[in-house]
């Protein structure tokens, strides 16, 4: 670099000597003289032709552009491809709708197997089974066309013992 | 992957589950249709009521004269058989009926030799003097009507129902005990009128009074046989 004294004696405004500049660039007191002559020298020192792009600023934009349509469009792939992996939640809700139409399916199947009508002879059916048939106590006395009458019924000890039943009633005559 | 793994148990389990129920013994339904030769559906429902489970139904189909019943398997093999001995022509039935005039007395008891197999039953409502007013066996089928006159001026008409074979009983409907009154024992006066469960082979001892504290009661002596 060249000293200050060189610089002092090579400026001249509007100068775009390298070494000029890059002594401005290095040294503040020779910046601040410089610039009280040539006020642009700051920014020819900074370089700012060597900030255009090669191939111009134009295509610079165009590479800038290119690279934000292929990052929107990763972007969007990367979405998409988010959206076809089911979250846990909609997977248990699928999960379960899945085991409760299964389920259904299954239950109605069964019921519908089970009650397929079947027509029975009943001439056909073992009279022995009769025996096996749950019998039944009725009482004694189904009716009794008397609304002030109380009945007793005496329980009786078995199936086939006596039963005993009396029928008090106010409107009996007294000699029956 | 470990999510798919618990999603797929999941819903192994539940169909499980679902298969097991109905798998277990007696638990299906089934349906079967029975239709009737000589009796009427509807009656038929009456008699099966009592065999049928909470689970089971049944409907009936006049037109057909058909009953169909859903229940157990278990259930449905009692209910056929019962239905087999319902659906019968009409049966022929005996029916005994003696009648006795029973006192509360306060000398010595009173009993005739022909009454000695019912009066200790009788004492049991604490009469002690008994009084023979006639016996009669009538034979009738089901559906007929029936007619019992006695000397001593009583009459007892009555219906043979159907026979209840799950309670192996005779229905006997609108049976009517009336008195001959009168100076010529011409007017009949009806003393009660009911309708009566009677069980095959069963002696039932029919009494009434006019009050718990009355000292005379008439007793009908019943049995119902084939």
């Amino acid at each position: 670099m060249i000293s200050c004294l060189t610089f002092r004696n090579a400026f001249a405004p509007g100068t775009e000597s390298p070494e000029v500049l890059e002594h401005v660039r290095a040294c503040d007191p020779c910046l601040d003289h410089a610039a009280a002559i040539d006020p642009d020298i700051m920014f020819r020192a900074l370089g700012g032709e060597n900030l255009v792009p090669p191939g111009g600023v134009d295509a610079f934009v165009d590479d800038v552009m290119r690279e934000v349509r292929l990052r929107s469009t990763e972007h969007t792939l990367s979405s998409a491809r988010r959206g076809t992996l089911v979250s846990w939640p909609r997977r248990l809700a699928v999960a379960a709708t899945l085991a409760a139409g299964l389920s259904g399916a299954l239950l109605v199947w069964q019921h519908d197997r089970s009650v397929v009508p079947v027509p029975v002879q009943l001439a056909a059916v073992h009279p022995a089974v009769v025996s096996q048939a749950r019998l039944t106590t009725k009482p004694v006395i189904e009716s009794y066309d008397s609304a002030n009458a109380t009945i007793v019924e005496v329980p009786s000890e078995g199936a086939s013992d006596t039963r005993i039943v009396m029928i008090f009633d106010d409107s009996l005559p007294a000699d029956l | 992957m470990k999510r798919y793994v618990i999603a797929i148990l999941l819903v192994l389990m539940t169909c499980g589950a679902a298969l097991a129920e109905p798998a277990a013994d007696g638990k299906a339904l089934t349906v079967r249709t029975y239709q009737f030769k000589y009796k009427d559906a509807d009656k038929a429902a009456a008699v099966i009521k009592s065999l049928m489970s909470t689970e089971g139904s049944l409907s009936i189909q006049p037109a057909a004269n058909s009953l169909v019943v859903t229940d157990h398997p278990d259930n449905l093999k009692q209910i056929s058989a019962a239905l087999l001995n319902f659906d019968a022509p009409a049966q022929a039935f005996k029916l005994s009926v003696r009648l006795i005039s029973a006192a509360k007395t306060e000398g010595s008891p009173r009993v005739p030799d022909e009454l000695r197999d019912v009066a200790p039953k009788l004492a049991m409502l604490r009469y002690n003097s008994f009084e023979d007013l006639g016996s009669i066996e009538v034979e009738g089928h089901e559906g007929e009507p029936g007619l019992v006159d006695m000397q001593s001026g009583y009459r007892a008409d009555f219906r043979i129902g159907e026979y209840d074979p799950a309670s192996d009983s005779i229905k006997v409907n609108d049976f009517r005990l009336s008195k001959l009154q009168g100076a010529h024992k011409d007017e009949l006066a009806q003393l009660l009128k009911t309708s009566l469960n009677l069980k095959l082979g069963q002696t039932v001892i029919l009494g009434a009074s006019k009050a718990s504290g009355s000292q005379r009661a008439l007793m009908l002596v019943v049995v119902a046989r084939r």
